[in-house]
Formats: C-alpha cells, structure tokens, sequence
C-alpha cells in the first residue's frame, strides 16, 4: 500500500469489475462429463463398453431377481442361516447376544463418532417402512391366485402325462376367504395358456408347454415357407427345410383338445378333520364365484371334477390356497411357551410357504390313503412374475420376517448410543468430553467376547448348549470373533518374537510363522480335527468341532497377523525406540507404550484386511463338517423342496458375507482418518 | 596420544570435585570401521563441554555411547560413579540420570505434547500423574510453549517440537543433558528459540555436552571445546583459546573453514 502511494499511483477503478461465467464447458456437471467421460476417443469407448456391461449385468441380475428366482428358500430357512440347528431353549441367549453386540456398538458409535441426523432418520424411515410396507402390500396387491385344473382325462405333451387330481388338500387359518372361480383368462386360446403365470398345478403346467410348443411350430412353418420363397438358399438347404415343412404338423389348438373350460367344474370343500362337506357348487365360466370362509385352523379339501365330459378339463382359478412344505423331524421332550411338556416323538409340520402359516400333525385321509397336498415342488409358480407377485410372495414376508428383530436391534443401537452420549455430558471432564465414554467403551470390547462365548455356549446357570448344533451365521461371526481376539494378542506376540535379540526364542517365532504361513487353511483344519486332541485331549471329544475349528483358525491368522504387525515396527524410524531407551524405559515399557502403538496404528488397514479374510475363510470349516453360513446355504439347496434354488441361496450368503465384510472396511477407514488420528502423524 | 596438543585445562565451575563423566581411553569400532580411538575425557559438575568437528568424526557416537545408545568396545566409561557396563540395571540407573535431545526430535507423534513429557517420569520414577502433569506444566513454561500442551507434535513447528524435546528430557530431572546436534534439522529461524533454552539451561548449571556446528553458542556458553578428528580429540580447550589460538593443523584448517 504504501509504496503505492509513494509513487503516487492515480489511475483508481471505482467500478465493480464485472463478473463473467466461465465458458460453458469448463465448469459444472456438463464439464466433469466431457472431462471424465468423454476426454479422448479411447475413453469414450471405455466409457460406453463400461456402461453397457453394468447396465446389462444389472438388468439382468434384476430382472431374475424380481420375475424369477424363488426367495422362499431364503425366507424359509432363514433361522438355519442365522443360527443353525442351536438349540431353541437357548434362542433367546442369542437375541440377547445380538443385542448387547448392537448397543456396545452403537456406544462405540457414540464415543468416538456422531450419527448425522440424516442417518438417524433414514434408520427411522426403513424400520417404519418394515413394518408398514407388508400390510400395505398385502392390502394393494393381492397375490394372484394359484390355479388348479380339474378333469379325468391325462393331460399328454411329449413322454409325459398328467391327470388332474380329484382330491387336494391344503391348509387354512380361521376367517381365511377361499375363492373358486373358473380361469377364463387363460382359455381363450394358446396364447392366453403359454403366458399363464402364478402357482400351477403339474396338469396345467403340461398345458401350458404344449400350448408353448404348439405356438412354436405354428410360427417355425410361415418362416420356414418364406425361406422357401426366396432364392438364398443352397439345394441343399431347401431338401432339408422342406423336409422339416413336411414333418412338422400344427397340432389342434390345446384349449379345443382339451375343451378348456366349455364344461362347469363340480367342487366341493371339505373340513379335513371331519370330512363333512362345508359348501359346494358348479362352477362354470359365467356363474358366480364361489367364496367360503373358513371355520377354523387346519386341513381342508378340495374336491374338484368335470362331471359333463370325461374328456374336458376345466382350470380353477382358487384365491387363498397355496403350496406348502412338509417337514418331518423327531422332536425331544420339551417344555412349551406356557408351560406344558411337549411329549417326544415325531413329528410332521405342513408350511404354507406364502406366510409360514403352520399346522402340525397328519394329512386328512381318504380311503385309507393320505390326500395329495397342494405341496411346493407340483405346485411352482410359473411363468413371469409381475412385480406385484414379487412384492406380496417375497417382499412383505421378508420384510414381516425381519422387522420386530430390526426394530429391537436399533432400539438397542440407539440405547448405546446415548448412554455413551449421556455419561459424556453428566461425567466427562470440560478439557476431555468424550473421555468417560470411551474408557467405558474400551472395556466394553473387551468384556463382550467372554460374555458372547459365555452366552452362546453356556457357563454357571445357564446351561451348556451342544457345539455341533452352532450354525449359521452364529458360527461364523463365532469362529471370526474368537479368531480376531485370540490371534491378535498371538500375532503382535509372534511379531515381538521374531524381532527379539534372544536367538531361541526368535528362531522359534519365524519357524512357526513361515511353517503356518506355508500351509493352506483347509490343510490346517483337516489337522486341527486329528491333532489338536493330541495338544490337548479336552478337546478330543465329539462334540468340540467348533472349538478344534477355532484353534485352527486362531493358529493360521495369528501367523499372518504377526507379519503384518512386523511391517509396522519396521516402518517405525529408529529414532523412536532411541528416544524411549534415553529416558530410561526398559525394553518391555518403550514396545508396550512407544512402539507398538504406532507399529499397529501403521497397519490398521492390513490388519483390518487380515480380519476380513479370516471372516471369508470361515466359510472352508464346511470342509470339515461345520454348518456354517455357506455350509448351511449348501445344505438347504440340497432338500428336496429346495433343489435348483442355489443362486438364490448364494446370492444370499454373498449379500451377508459383503455386508459385514464392507462394514469391517468402512470402520477401518474411518479409525484411519480420525481427526486425532491424522494429527498424530508427523 | 602424541599427537595430542597440552593445552591449558579449561576452568571448571567447580574443579576440585570428582568428575561427574570419566572416559577412559574408549574404542569403538562399526564392523572395521574405527570410530572411536582412545578418547578419554572428563567431565566436572555443571560444565558444558561442546564438541565439535566435521561430520564422521565420531561426535556423535561418542555422546552416544555416554548413555549407551552405542556400545563401547574398550576402555571405560564411568557416569555419576557408575561403569557402564552390560549391566542392564547399571544402564537403566545411568539413563535415568542423563537427558538426551536428538536432531531429530524423535517425539512420541501419538501421544500429546503432555503425554510425551510426563510418560517417562510416572513409567521410571514412577510419580503419580498429578506431580508428572505439573512438572510438565512447569517445563512447558520454561522452554516458552506451555499454550501447546495438549497438541500432537505433528502440529508443532520444528522449534517447538525441539524444545518440547528438550522439557521431555528434563522432566527425568537428569544430571546430564546430551544435545545431539539440536539445532541440525531446523530452518534457521527456529534455530535461536531453541539456543536460547539451551543457553537458559546452562545458566542454570546443568551439567551439558553438546554436539553442534553453532559456534556462536560455543564461543558463548562453552567452559570447554572439544575438537574431534577421525575418532580422536585432537584438541581441546576453553572457547578463547580455541577459538584464536589453536594449534593442531586439522582445528585450524577446520576453522577457517566454518568461520
């Protein structure tokens, strides 16, 4: 300023210079496109052959998970993915365990970090929206009826045929509305049958490959007779298409063979239990449904024929009745919910799969045999599932599966939550406000693993549960926990070793480590079941899988670990440990509060990987005979009822396995940019 | 030894008390490599003995083997009446009694400034955190930063970083206080703000052995001079004769060098 006006400076600009927007293309979204997107020929190619795999690799992922694949499987077993066969008395010590898990991390959360009010009321919105969403849906969306033919003649396409049944049992809740109509909308011609969808019977579904295949050929003979017409064909060619031509033969149309639905359904409904009729009526395409409404819990039947016309067959399109499973199991004496003693013995449990309604016992029987039940392998749903079927078949049962559970585990988030936030505020020093909260949090991860343990396998009064029923998910986050907490200690110890100055106790640190480390883990699990009982003949027995399985995996991670944590004392410049040695800490002080603290903090993403892979690898303990989460998921696409279901039941274990696995990454970034964090770095 | 130049004894503070350092004709080899040949030395109570002399002489390593950084291989080294020795509890006992800054610093970068300076004194001297807080608190204010206390080094400057050092050192409430090469790592600025403690420090009668190329605070504060050469003493004296009248042809041509 002064030299300014020393130099007597006189030409002053008293007007607002004038702002100009920068040119259209050098700034804002447009910008960062063409930049990003379309900078030079090559990335533009990249650009569209990127996009075009995402979009079609989503689409059809979408497109199989909302039309096609068949959730059930996942609703169905979902209690053998989360916890296995674990005993059912001692359920409620893992809810309980889930939900102190979530309310230390929530105080955690708490303690060391903030949740957004955004956060809080999108968790809010989605807990809200689990609860409102199933009835909403159930009351928009009703689910299409499922469909069952009636008749005497055998439905033939190819080297199969299919008569409709007269008898069909099937299960029903008290107040339930059935409704018996005739299905016009799928006799109206071949077309109407080939895109018929929703639950079919085995018959109908004959139908409807027939009418599929006739529409076929019915297509293949104009395509054929224009190749004919034209003249880019070799001889050759033309001898083979007009043989073809001669060969095929339209067949009559199905809905005529059939006589579809030109002649009324007689139906009857029957109470299982009694075998006395409730209500009965012919049905025809123009009369009147038929709508009962059920009595009570329990079996019903349905009998259904064409009386006119033994060669007709008449599709009924049934709202109310839907497939279910049959679950035989022998069941141990027990104590009920109110008290009574279930004797022991065996027992049978039909599941009606659209909301797990369930009734136990036997079949109503006719005639000495057991009715054919409206049962989930006859009785697929076929066709194209619109989405309103997705949303009422899947969606709401999922969401009603999962939302009492979610709400309790964000109640218990949120207790955490401001319990950290209140000890805080009524009990942290001014110059320190989080320091009680995070005192209390660090004990609290250090007491959690024994309570869990504690919880899960039972100790003093509550009693011991049976480690080879431990499964599912329960395993796994089992295996990793003991895993995580009992190689770290051992690997940091491992990694001290290899570094001390004393010659035996070096060498035999870096003999276990590169031996483990040159060992796969399925070969460390397949020797841990033979030869840790030699180790320790307590943990020979039968029943202590589980526990050879973590010794296992706590031996091979601790390796791993131990080089890791050995990177991060090597990366430390020597000068730390100089200083520490100079104002007088012994060795063992100068590792404990100088040097591992920052070899550690170094690693935090390694180490962070090393838990997530150890998460990963638990899966390998199927190969010695643990139910694990994949373990279980293999088993279930192995039933009977569920076979051809196996990528929805790894599409599902993949979904648990990445979302913990992300959730472990998302907390390592975050411990590694905390402001405090960051600040410590020189 | 020959080749040592008699000079006048330099004029200690309190000369008639028994040397608080003896060394005794120390030798030190790295591999081959002779560091240090035959360097013996005393030091008395409260004196401040510089040492300079162009780098690979040995300067470093000779302090360093005072608190036993750096293991001597002959001769004898002597602190406060104790032979170092591998003795890991003589060790221990002399560390406790000997401060050292570093030209590097060598903070603790995850702990506080706070943290840094009370750790050693409630791990060895085991004081209870309040006595520890406060001695830091006072050497906080001694060294001129106390506003920085419970910042993390890697927001300090390298001034401040150093006189932290400096605080952490004396929180042991030492005898001794080794420097280094102090000022090495920092931009010339900062350099005075540290000398300026060190200088408070002799002042108050630490006994100090200081390594540096600051021959503005030899000349000022220095009862002693040490010239160190290939691993040797090669002269020695108080500032004014070392400063204008030296002998040996290396101290000379080393001189006249850096002046």
């Amino acid at each position: 300023m002064t030299t300014i006006h020393n130099k007597q400076i006189n030409a002053v600009n008293y007007e607002e210079p004038q702002t100009k927007s920068p040119p259209l293309l050098s700034v804002g979204p447009l910008a960062w496109i063409k930049n990003n997107l379309f900078g030079s020929l090559m990335d533009t190619i990249l650009t569209v052959v990127g996009a075009i795999v995402i979009v079609s690799a989503v689409t059809a992922f979408f497109t199989w998970a909302l039309a096609g694949a068949n959730w059930f499987v996942i609703i169905f077993n979902m209690r053998q993915f989360l916890i296995g066969r674990f005993e059912p008395w001692a359920e409620w010590r893992v809810q309980l365990l889930a939900l102190l898990v979530i309310a230390v991390l929530g105080w955690a959360v708490g303690a060391w970090s903030r949740i957004s009010r955004g956060v809080f009321i999108f968790l809010l919105v989605i807990t809200a929206l689990l609860f409102v969403l199933p009835p909403v849906i159930r009351a928009v969306v009703p689910l299409s009826p499922s469909f069952v033919s009636a008749g005497e003649t055998a439905i033939a396409y190819g080297s199969v045929a299919q008569q409709p049944l007269a008898q069909l049992g099937f299960i029903g809740r008290e107040g339930e509305v059935i409704t018996l109509r005739v299905a016009r909308e799928y006799s109206q011609n071949d077309r109407a049958l080939a895109n018929s969808f929703s639950f079919v019977d085995s018959p109908l579904n004959t139908l409807r490959n027939a009418a599929e295949n006739r529409l076929t050929i019915e297509a293949r003979i104009p395509e054929i007779e224009r190749l004919l017409a034209g003249d880019a064909l070799t001889p050759n060619q033309r001898a083979l298409l007009t043989a073809d031509l001669e060969r095929l033969e339209v067949p009559p149309p199905v809905t005529e063979t059939y006589h579809l639905n030109e002649f009324p359904a007689q139906v009857r409904l029957l109470d299982g239990a009694t075998m006395e009729p409730i209500s009965e009526a012919l049905l025809s395409g123009e009369s009147e449904p038929l709508s009962v409404t059920l009595p009570r819990d329990g079996w019903y039947v349905l009998e259904k024929t064409v009386p006119d016309n033994p060669e007709a067959v008449t599709l009924i399109a049934a709202e109310g009745i839907y497939p279910m499973l049959e679950r035989s199991f022998t069941r141990s004496a027990s104590i009920g919910p109110d008290g009574e003693t279930i004797a022991a013995g065996r027992v049978t449990q039909y599941i009606r799969m659209t909301d797990i309604f369930l009734v136990e016992g036997g079949r109503p029987r006719i005639e000495g045999t057991d009715v054919p039940f409206e049962n989930i392998v006859e009785n697929q749903y076929r066709g194209a599932r619109p989405l309103h079927d997705y949303l009422s078949l899947y969606l709401a049962p999922f969401f009603q599966q999962i939302n009492t559970g979610f709400l309790w585990l964000l109640i218990a988030g949120i207790i955490g939550y401001w319990g950290a936030r209140l000890t805080d505020k009524y009990f942290s020093p001014v110059e320190k406000p989080r320091l009680r909260s995070q005192r209390i949090a660090f004990w609290l991860f250090i007491a959690l693993p024994p309570v869990a343990f504690i919880l899960v396998a039972g100790f003093g009064i509550l009693p011991p549960t049976s480690p080879p029923l431990w499964g599912g998910l329960l395993l796994t986050m089992l295996l990793t926990v003991v895993g995580i907490v009992v190689s770290f200690p051992l690997g940091v110890a491992l990694a001290l070793g290899r570094r001390s100055s004393l010659p035996v106790v070096k060498g035999a640190s870096i003999a276990y480590i590169e031996l483990v480390r040159g060992v796969p883990l399925i070969t460390v699990l397949l020797m841990a079941m033979v030869l840790v009982p030699f180790v320790a003949p307590w943990l020979g027995g039968p029943d202590t899988g589980p526990y050879r399985a973590m010794v296992a995996v706590t031996l091979f991670s601790a390796a791993y670990l131990a080089e890791n944590v050995r990177g991060g004392l090597q990366s430390l410049p020597p000068g730390q440990e100089e200083a520490a040695k100079a104002l007088g800490l012994s060795a063992w002080q100068a590792t404990l509060f100088i040097t591992l603290p920052q070899a550690l903090r170094a690693v935090i993403p390694a180490l962070v990987g090393q838990f997530i892979s150890l998460f990963k690898d638990t899966s390998l303990v199927t190969i010695v005979g643990l139910m694990d989460l994949t373990d279980v998921a293999q088993t279930v696409v192995n039933q009977n009822e569920f076979l051809g279901l196996r990528r929805e039941a790894f599409v599902f274990i993949s979904i648990v396995y990445f979302v913990f696995s992300y959730v472990m990454a998302m907390v390592s970034r975050r411990i590694e940019e905390s402001g405090s964090g960051a600040a410590r770095r020189i | 030894m020959s080749e040592l130049q008699e000079t006048p004894r330099a004029t200690s503070v309190l000369a008639d008390e028994e040397p608080i350092i003896i060394c005794r004709e120390v030798n030190k080899w790295f591999g081959d490599f002779h560091v240090l040949r035959d360097v013996s030395v005393d030091v008395q109570p409260q004196e401040v003995v510089v040492v300079i002399g162009p780098s690979g002489s040995g300067k470093s390593t000779f302090i360093r083997c005072i608190n036993r950084l750096e293991e001597h291989q002959e001769g004898q080294i002597i602190v406060d009446g104790i032979e170092m020795s591998h003795d890991i509890s003589n060790i221990a006992a002399i560390r406790r009694e000997i401060g050292m800054v570093f030209q590097q610093f060598n903070l603790f970068p995850h702990l506080t400034v706070l943290q840094n300076i009370s750790l050693a004194p409630m791990k060895v001297r085991q004081w209870p955190r309040e006595k520890a807080e406060a001695k830091a608190m006072e050497l906080l204010r001694r060294v001129g930063i106390p506003e920085q206390v419970n910042k993390y080094p890697g927001q300090l400057s390298g001034g401040q970083q150093q006189r932290v050092a400096i605080a952490r050192a004396l929180a042991m409430e030492p005898k001794i206080m080794l420097f280094d090469e102090p000022t090495s790592a920092l931009d010339p600025e900062m350099i005075k703000e540290v000398l300026d403690v060190m200088k408070e420090l002799a002042r108050s009668g630490m006994t100090m052995i200081v390594v540096t190329h600051e021959m503005g605070f030899a000349r000022e504060v220095a009862d002693r001079v040490l010239f160190f050469d290939h691993g040797r003493i090669v002269e020695q004296g108080t500032p004014e004769y070392f400063f204008t009248s030296a002998q040996h042809p290396r101290t000379k041509e080393f001189l006249s060098q850096i002046l």
